[in-house]
């Protein structure tokens, strides 16, 4: 027998072992499409997702994806198949993305997902997963919670659009540091420019306010520019709440110490963090059920460069493989045209895991 | 040495100005007025020339059926990186200056810069559920710009021609175009953004990468 072919019959028995493992802890199995309406993504994560994706288009110019992550393709067949309640997931299959070279790299992934549970779905997704691997020995996990690190920039003492901003651009690293430098700087409007718009919005108020100007009405503009000007960054703390992000990113030890640590910070800036004990508790818990047989690490930066996560994330290593990865992801079914929904899942590499 | 394959401009100033290059440095076209597309200079037997359209010009560049030959530095970006890498600029040459520039119309006060339009974009796509449309003939270098300024949510609207209509027609809410001195802009109503610059754009000699040794330096 030629080496691919056992290996291709070593990778199905593999993920028949653990389709099987998924499927005792409850998940059914699901088919996924392999092809994903590329306007339905760009309507969620904007034209950036087409710089990995591999995009085509089909006879009538409509254009379509290949899927990057199952995840994706799990969260569009819950909402296609409009059934409520709580949906216990499970796929193997291919995910394709571009690098960026732009070269096509292609990984199986074979995971489980849990959509609409009301309880703790973070117990069942990783006891599922290290199940899998409860044969390898010095099991690593890493672990982050995303809502922490965006209700802390809720609580920084600057303004309203720019907590946004940073919030929406957290899982952008490179533009999320230049946001941060951009806070340093003065990059609000000079005030000879305002007195000239100025100038001009009287005109603008005379006109229709609901009258259309390049698709935004005139109501929507001026609300805007006097929004905008009041809301200067100079009247906020603006360098103190970037030395409190980039502190706050530096945050890396065992899950124990972390959450001592989590609170000292947030005392010690006097940070009115929303959530946080909600969060703490999460992770003491987490802490509780895996931690005496798992070495866990906190870090603040983990899980940053997934635009869908919005809690806990968590990574699973063998020394430096990662074998597995996943997440909460509440808002992903409702920006893909389906409602508020919570959901957690994670993701096997099975190129990694043979 | 065999002829070197040359190709210029088949129309408007982009020819007129490519033939008064070649001209100044006594490559004179025989022929001028004739309908021939095809070339050669008095007194001088190394090109064999063509008139092309400019962008056909890159595409030859790229396939290495031309060797040298006077385009836009704009078509060229637009187009995939495997031509970069095919195509060597040359020159940048002293005509055919444009630059391409992020447009908005001039009411919208509360936009002065690329943070500003990021901003909008968010806000505009909570407020009508669709994301803000970018009209241009440039949608690489547009996609690539709005990107590096933060600015994802949008969607690239396709235009042939007489961009700075689409936001008055309801076919886009902003532009991204090609301007000289900004006058057709300013006339429709549209306002530059402060960092709004996406390229600074003139005509260049560029060099099929095949053939680059054969090139002599008499430019």
């Amino acid at each position: 027998m030629s080496e691919a072919l056992i290996n291709k019959k070593n990778r199905e028995n593999i993920s028949k072992k653990i389709l099987n493992i998924f499927r005792k802890k409850g998940f059914n199995f699901a088919d996924l499409d392999i092809v994903i309406d590329t306007d339905l993504l760009t309507q969620r994560s904007g034209e950036a997702f087409k710089k990995y994706a591999l995009n085509f288009k089909d006879k009538s110019g409509k254009e379509i994806s290949l899927r990057p992550d199952l995840t994706i393709a799990t969260a569009i067949q819950y909402i296609q198949d409009k059934k409520k309640g709580i949906k216990k997931i499970s796929y193997f299959g291919s995910a394709f993305r571009l690098d960026k070279k732009g070269d096509l790299k292609v990984f199986d992934q074979i995971g489980c997902e849990i959509i609409n549970s009301k309880s703790s779905p973070e117990f069942l997704i990783l006891s599922t997963v290290l199940l899998v691997f409860k044969k390898i020995k010095k099991t690593k996990i890493i672990l982050n919670d995303l809502a922490l690190f965006q209700n802390l920039i809720s609580s920084l003492d600057l303004p309203k659009r720019w907590k946004l901003r940073l919030i929406r651009h957290s899982s952008r690293i490179d533009y999320f540091d230049e946001l941060l430098r951009r806070l340093d700087t003065n990059y609000d409007p000079d005030s000879e420019q305002i007195k000239i718009d100025y100038d001009r919005m009287v005109k603008l108020k005379k006109m229709d306010l609901k009258q259309i100007i390049g698709g935004r009405t005139a109501e929507d503009i001026i609300e805007r520019f006097e929004k905008k000007n009041k809301d200067t960054r100079n009247n906020f703390k603006r360098k103190q709440s970037v030395k409190i992000i980039k502190d706050f990113l530096k945050l890396k030890s065992p899950l124990n110490d972390s959450i001592s640590k989590i609170k000292m910070f947030a005392k010690k800036n006097n940070l009115q963090i929303k959530d946080l004990n909600k969060s703490l508790v999460k992770l003491n818990n987490i802490n509780k059920k895996f931690g005496s047989k798992y070495i866990i690490t906190f870090d603040a930066q983990f899980g940053r460069e997934t635009q869908y996560y919005t809690g806990i994330a968590f990574s699973i290593f063998k020394q430096k493989k990662e074998l597995a990865r996943g997440g909460e992801y509440n808002n992903l079914i409702k920006t893909l045209g389906g409602k508020q929904t919570s959901a957690f899942g994670a993701a096997i590499n099975l190129n990694q895991y043979i | 040495m065999s002829r070197l394959k040359l190709g210029l401009p088949s129309k408007g100033r982009l020819k007129d100005e490519s033939i008064k290059f070649f001209s100044s440095k006594n490559l004179n076209i025989k022929n001028l007025n004739s309908r021939n597309y095809f070339f050669s200079f008095q007194d001088n037997h190394n090109f064999n020339g063509i008139f092309l359209h400019a962008r056909e010009i890159i595409e030859r560049l790229n396939d290495g059926t031309l060797d040298l030959g006077i385009s836009g530095l704009d078509l060229l970006m637009e187009l995939p990186d495997e031509y970069q890498n095919n195509i060597k600029i040359h020159k940048k040459l002293s005509f055919g200056d444009a630059d391409l520039v992020v447009a908005v119309p001039n009411d919208w006060l509360d936009v002065q810069n690329m943070a500003d339009l990021e901003e909008v974009s968010f806000e505009f796509k909570d407020k009508y559920n669709r994301r803000m449309r970018v009209a241009t003939k440039y949608p690489k270098l547009t996609e690539d710009f709005f990107l590096s300024k933060g600015v994802t949510e949008f969607k690239i609207v396709g235009s042939l021609g007489a961009t700075e209509t689409y936001p008055f027609t309801g076919s886009s809410e902003l532009i991204t175009d090609i301007t000289s001195t900004g006058a057709t802009l300013k006339e429709n109503n549209l306002r530059i953004i402060l960092d709004g610059e996406i390229l600074k754009s003139s005509a260049c000699l560029m060099v099929s990468k095949k053939c680059e040794n054969k090139i002599i330096d008499i430019f």
